[in-house]
C-alpha cells in the first residue's frame, strides 16, 4: 500500500510540475469555463493578439457562479499582477449594478472593449402586446422594453410592474440553444440576439415572411452618452418607436433604469481590463489597435465570433465613464425593484456604486 | 503538384486519421484495463482535451473512437482475467471466463469481437448516418414532449435499471438534490450552498462522474484478483476462424442482442449494462436444454451483440436533446461543450461536419479495432496481464488531476474526496450508480422545463400533443410495472 502511495504522489507531482513550467508572459484571467462564449471570445483574441506582443498569452479560467468569482478574484488578488488581463462580459455588467460583487469598473483600465446591439424579433401572427418571450438576469433589458413598449408612458414603477406581469409570458430557464429552438418552434414569439447570431437564427424567419424585426436598443455612443439608431435596422430602436407608438419621446426613472442595464449588459459586451498604473497597459493597447487594423487578424475574430464595434485604449475607459454616469439612485432602485417584483430575481441595491455627486 | 486548397485537404484528413488511430488505441487500451472503461476513459481525456482547441472536430472523432475501441477492448480483461474492463464485458464474462481457462480464450475473444464489430457497424451506421435526420425531431418535439421525455428517462433508471427500485429512487433523489445545489433559475441566486461560494455554480460533473464510476470500480479491480486464465497462444489462428464461424453459426443470436442493444440504448438515461444482461438472458431463454455460465460460446456471443449497438443508439437522444443516452454520454456531452458543441441545439443540428466527424470516429475505429483484435489478439493479450498495481496509481492520479481542473484549488478536491465516498458507499449498499449520474444531471433540466411547461401550456393544451400523451403513457407504465413486477433480474 506505501508503494502505491508513494507512486500516487510521485506521478502527481510529475503532472504538476509539467503544469507550472510553461510560464506565461500574460495570463488571460476568463471568469468562465472553456466552451463559454467569452471563453471562446478571449481564446481568439489571444490567440491573434498573442502575434502583436512579445510574448505569449495564456488564458486561466476561473469559473464560478454566474462567472462572478473570476472577476471577483481578479479585483482582490490578481490585478496586482502587472501581467493579468481580465475578460468580462456583458452579463458581468448586469451582476455589477444588481448583484453583491467585489469588483469595480471604475478601479481599472481599459485595454479595449466591444460594443454591440441587441436586436429583437418577433413572429408575424404573434401579438406584440402579449409576447412569449425567454426570462432570465440575461433578459433584463428586454423585459424592460417590452414593458415601455407595451405599458407606455408616465406610469409609477408598481403600475409598470402590474401591466408587465399581465401581457408577458416570461418564461425562465432556458438556454440560448433551448430559446432558439423554442422561438424556431413557435413556443416564443418573441427573441432577442446580437447581431450575428441575429443574422443566423431570426432572420432567415424574416426573409421567409413568418418574423419581423421587432426593435433593438441602439448603440451608445460613448462621448455623448446617448444611444443612436442601428444603420442595419434603421428606424427600429425602441425610442424611436416609443415616440411613434405614443407621440412622446421615453423618459422617467423607468426609462433611465432601462437605459442603465441595457448599456452596462450592450456596451461592456466583451472588455479587457487591467489594474491601473499597470506598465504593460501601453504596449497592451498598440498591441489591440495594430490588431484591430489588421484585414487578417479581424477576419479570423468576425469568423468565429462575429463583427462588432472595437473602442481601444482611452475610448475603452471614456465608454466606462460614461456608464457610470448612468448609475443613479432613482434608476439603480427602480432596476432593482422591477427585477425583484416583476422578474422574481432576488437582486440587491448597492447604494456603494451611485457616484456620489448624484 | 498539389494545389494549396488540396494540400489544406490531405492536411486535415491525415490530421484526422491520426486523431482516429489515437483515439483507437487509447480506447482499446483503457478498454483492456481491468475497472477502466468508457466512461473512465473518457473522463482522463480532460487532462488534455484542450489539445483539440485548434480544430475541435477532431476532438469529436477521438472521443467517438474512445468509445467504439474501448467498448470491444474490454472483452479481454473479461475473457482472460473474468474481470470486466468496465460493466459492458460482465455479462460477456459470464462464460467467456470459463471458455478462457478451458485454453479456449481466443476462440471466445474472436467470436466476441466479431459479434460486437458486426453489430457496432450496423447499428453505427443506422444511427450516425441518418442522425442529421433524426435532427428533425427537435422541430417536433416541444417543451412538453422534452419534459415528458425527461420524466420517463428517470422512470427507466429507477425502475427498470436495477432491481432494488426503491433503492434506486433513494439514488434518483439524491441525485436530483445534488444537480440542484447552485444558482436557482428563478432568482437567479445561490441555493443550497450553505454559505460556500464554491457551490454557487454547482457541483461539476467530472469529480461527480469520476467519483461514481471510476474511483469504485479501479479500488474494486484492487481486489478482483483470484484467478486467471493462463496464457495459451496454442491453435491461436485456428481458434479465431472458430470463433467468427460461431458467430455466423448463431448470427441470429447476435443480431438479437444487437437489436436488444439499440433499443435499450435509445431510451433516455438507461445505458450501461443492462442491454448485455438483456441479451444475455435472451439467449439463455432461447436455448433452455442447454447449460450456461460454464463456458458457452451463445453466452458470449449474446451479450457482445448488444454493446456496441448500445453505444451507438445512446447518442441519438445525447446529441438531439442534451439528455445523455448513458453515464458514458453525460462525459461525452461535457466533453463536446468543452469544446464548444452544446448538444441539443439549432447550431449542431445544422453542423455537418459535427455529424460526419460523430460518424467517422465510431465507424472506423469499430471497424478498425475489430481487425486489430482478430488479427493481433495473442499481442493485445499480454497488455491484460500486465499487473494491475501498474495501472492502478497512474488512472488514480488522472482523476485526480483531471478532477481538480475546474479552479485547481482545494475545494474541488474536496468535491471529488465527497463524490468519490458517495460512490464506494452506493456500491457497497447497492445504491443505483446510473440512477444518481441521471438525477443530478436531469435535476436542473427538469426544474427549467417545468418552469416552461407551466409558463407556456396548460392542462387543455397538453391533451392535444399526441407525443407528450405517449411518452408520459409509457413512463406511467414503467412506474406501474416496476413497481409491481415479481421476476426482477440483478444487473448490479
Amino acid at each position: 500500500m506505501k508503494k502505491f502511495i508513494l507512486v500516487v504522489a510521485l506521478a502527481m507531482f510529475t503532472m504538476l510540475s509539467f503544469a507550472r513550467t510553461d510560464v506565461p508572459n500574460y495570463v488571460m484571467v476568463v471568469p468562465q469555463k472553456p466552451g463559454g462564449g467569452t471563453s471562446v471570445w478571449a481564446q481568439i483574441v489571444a490567440t491573434e493578439l498573442e502575434k502583436y506582443l512579445d510574448g505569449s498569452i495564456t488564458i486561466k479560467h476561473i469559473p464560478g457562479a454566474r462567472d462572478i468569482p473570476g472577476f471577483n478574484k481578479f479585483h482582490n488578488e490578481l490585478q496586482h499582477e502587472d501581467n493579468v488581463i481580465m475578460v468580462s462580459h456583458g452579463g458581468n455588467g448586469v451582476a455589477f449594478l444588481q448583484e453583491n460583487v467585489d469588483y469595480n469598473y471604475a478601479d481599472y483600465e481599459s485595454v479595449g472593449l466591444m460594443n454591440l446591439n441587441i436586436i429583437m424579433g418577433i413572429h408575424n401572427d404573434a401579438d406584440e402586446n402579449n409576447p412569449k418571450f425567454a426570462g432570465g438576469s440575461g433578459m433584463v433589458p428586454e423585459a424592460f422594453a417590452m414593458a415601455l413598449m407595451i405599458c407606455g408612458p408616465d406610469k409609477s414603477l408598481a403600475q409598470y410592474i402590474r401591466c408587465f406581469q399581465r401581457h408577458v409570458i416570461w418564461v425562465r430557464g432556458m438556454s440560448s440553444g433551448e430559446r432558439r429552438l423554442a422561438w424556431k418552434r413557435g413556443e416564443l414569439t418573441g427573441t432577442r440576439e446580437n447581431p450575428a447570431a441575429f443574422k443566423k437564427h431570426v432572420m432567415p424567419a424574416v426573409e421567409e415572411g413568418r418574423a419581423r424585426v421587432w426593435m433593438h436598443h441602439g448603440i451608445l455612443n460613448a462621448s455623448e452618452g446617448t444611444h443612436s439608431d442601428d444603420p442595419n435596422y434603421p428606424g427600429l430602436q425602441l425610442e424611436i418607436l416609443f415616440e411613434q407608438k405614443w407621440g412622446v419621446a421615453p423618459s422617467g426613472e423607468f426609462y433611465d433604469a432601462y437605459k442603465l442595464v441595457k448599456s452596462f449588459r450592450d456596451g461592456l459586451q466583451k472588455a479587457l481590463w487591467v489594474s491601473k498604473g499597470n506598465p504593460n497597459l501601453e504596449a497592451l493597447r498598440e498591441a489591440l489597435l495594430r490588431l484591430s487594423v489588421n484585414e487578417e487578424s479581424m477576419a479570423n475574430i468576425r469568423k468565429k465570433v462575429g463583427d462588432y464595434q472595437w473602442l481601444i485604449g482611452e475610448q475603452g475607459n471614456q465608454q466606462r465613464d460614461t456608464l457610470m454616469t448612468f448609475v443613479t439612485e432613482p434608476a439603480l432602485r427602480t432596476l432593482i425593484m422591477f427585477n425583484r417584483e416583476a422578474l422574481g430575481l432576488d437582486s440587491v441595491y448597492k447604494s456603494h456604486i451611485v457616484p456620489e455627486n448624484d | 503538384m498539389l494545389t494549396p486548397a488540396s494540400a489544406c485537404c490531405i492536411k486535415t484528413l491525415m490530421n484526422e486519421i491520426i486523431a482516429l488511430l489515437g483515439g483507437t488505441l487509447y480506447g482499446l487500451l483503457i478498454g483492456i484495463i481491468p475497472g477502466a472503461g468508457a466512461t473512465t476513459g473518457l473522463v482522463a481525456i480532460f487532462s488534455f482535451i484542450h489539445l483539440f482547441g485548434g480544430d475541435p472536430y477532431l476532438g469529436v472523432i477521438f472521443c467517438m473512437a474512445v468509445v467504439a475501441a474501448s467498448t470491444t477492448g474490454d472483452t479481454y480483461t473479461g475473457v482472460l482475467l473474468g474481470i470486466p474492463g468496465a460493466n459492458s464485458a460482465a455479462a460477456t464474462m459470464v462464460d467467456g471466463f470459463p471458455l478462457a481457462l478451458k485454453g479456449k480464450a481466443t476462440y471466445a475473444i474472436s467470436a466476441a469481437v466479431t459479434t460486437s464489430t458486426v453489430n457496432g457497424l450496423l447499428w453505427g451506421s443506422l444511427v450516425f448516418f441518418l442522425l442529421p435526420w433524426y435532427t428533425q425531431l427537435l422541430m417536433i418535439f416541444g417543451v412538453p414532449e422534452l419534459w415528458a421525455f425527461m420524466v420517463l428517462a428517470l422512470a427507466t433508471v429507477g425502475f427498470v435499471s436495477s432491481n432494488l427500485w426503491i433503492r434506486s429512487l433513494i439514488a434518483i433523489a439524491i441525485g436530483i438534490i445534488l444537480g440542484m445545489i447552485g444558482t436557482d433559475p428563478y432568482t437567479n441566486s445561490d441555493r443550497w450552498t450553505l454559505g460556500w461560494g464554491y457551490l454557487g455554480d454547482g457541483i461539476q460533473l467530472i469529480p461527480m462522474v469520476a467519483g461514481l464510476f471510476a474511483i469504485p470500480e479501479l479500488i474494486a479491480g484492487l481486489k478482483n484478483r483470484a484467478e486467471t486464465a493462463p496464457r495459451n497462444n496454442k491453435d491461436h489462428w485456428k481458434q479465431t476462424i472458430d470463433g467468427m464461424k460461431a458467430t455466423w453459426e448463431h448470427k441470429w443470436l447476435g443480431l438479437r442482442g444487437g437489436f436488444i442493444g439499440a433499443f435499450v440504448g435509445v431510451l433516455p438515461g438507461l445505458g450501461g449494462a443492462i442491454g448485455d444482461w438483456m441479451a444475455y438472458g435472451a439467449a439463455v431463454a432461447a436455448n433452455p436444454k442447454e447449460e450456461f455460465g460454464n463456458g458457452n460460446i451463445k453466452g458470449v456471443i449474446g451479450p457482445e451483440g448488444s454493446n456496441n449497438a448500445q453505444k451507438a443508439t445512446s447518442m441519438i437522444p445525447t446529441v438531439l436533446f442534451g439528455i445523455p443516452g448513458a453515464s458514458f454520454a453525460a462525459v461525452i456531452m461535457a466533453l463536446f461543450m468543452y469544446l464548444d458543441f452544446e448538444l441539443g441545439t439549432v447550431d449542431l443540428a445544422n453542423d455537418e461536419k459535427f455529424f460526419s466527424s460523430l460518424t467517422f470516429g465510431f465507424m472506423w475505429a469499430t471497424a478498425i479495432v475489430g481487425v486489430m483484435c482478430l488479427l493481433l489478439t495473442q499481442y493485445i493479450a499480454r497488455i491484460a496481464y500486465v499487473p494491475y498495481k501498474y495501472y492502478f496509481p497512474i488512472l488514480v492520479a488522472i482523476m485526480i488531476w483531471v478532477c481538480m481542473q475546474y479552479t485547481g484549488g482545494w475545494e474541488d478536491f474536496a468535491i471529488f474526496v465527497f463524490c468519490s465516498v458517495l460512490g464506494l458507499a452506493c456500491k457497497k449498499y447497492k445504491f443505483s450508480r446510473p440512477a444518481l449520474l441521471i438525477g443530478f444531471i436531469l435535476a436542473p433540466r427538469v426544474e427549467a422545463l417545468t418552469y416552461q411547461i407551466t409558463a407556456l401550456y396548460d392542462i387543455n393544451t397538453l391533451i392535444t400533443r399526441p407525443i407528450f400523451l405517449v411518452i408520459m403513457t409509457a413512463t406511467i407504465g414503467i412506474f406501474v410495472w416496476g413497481a409491481f413486477r415479481k421476476n426482477r433480474i440483478n444487473y448490479s
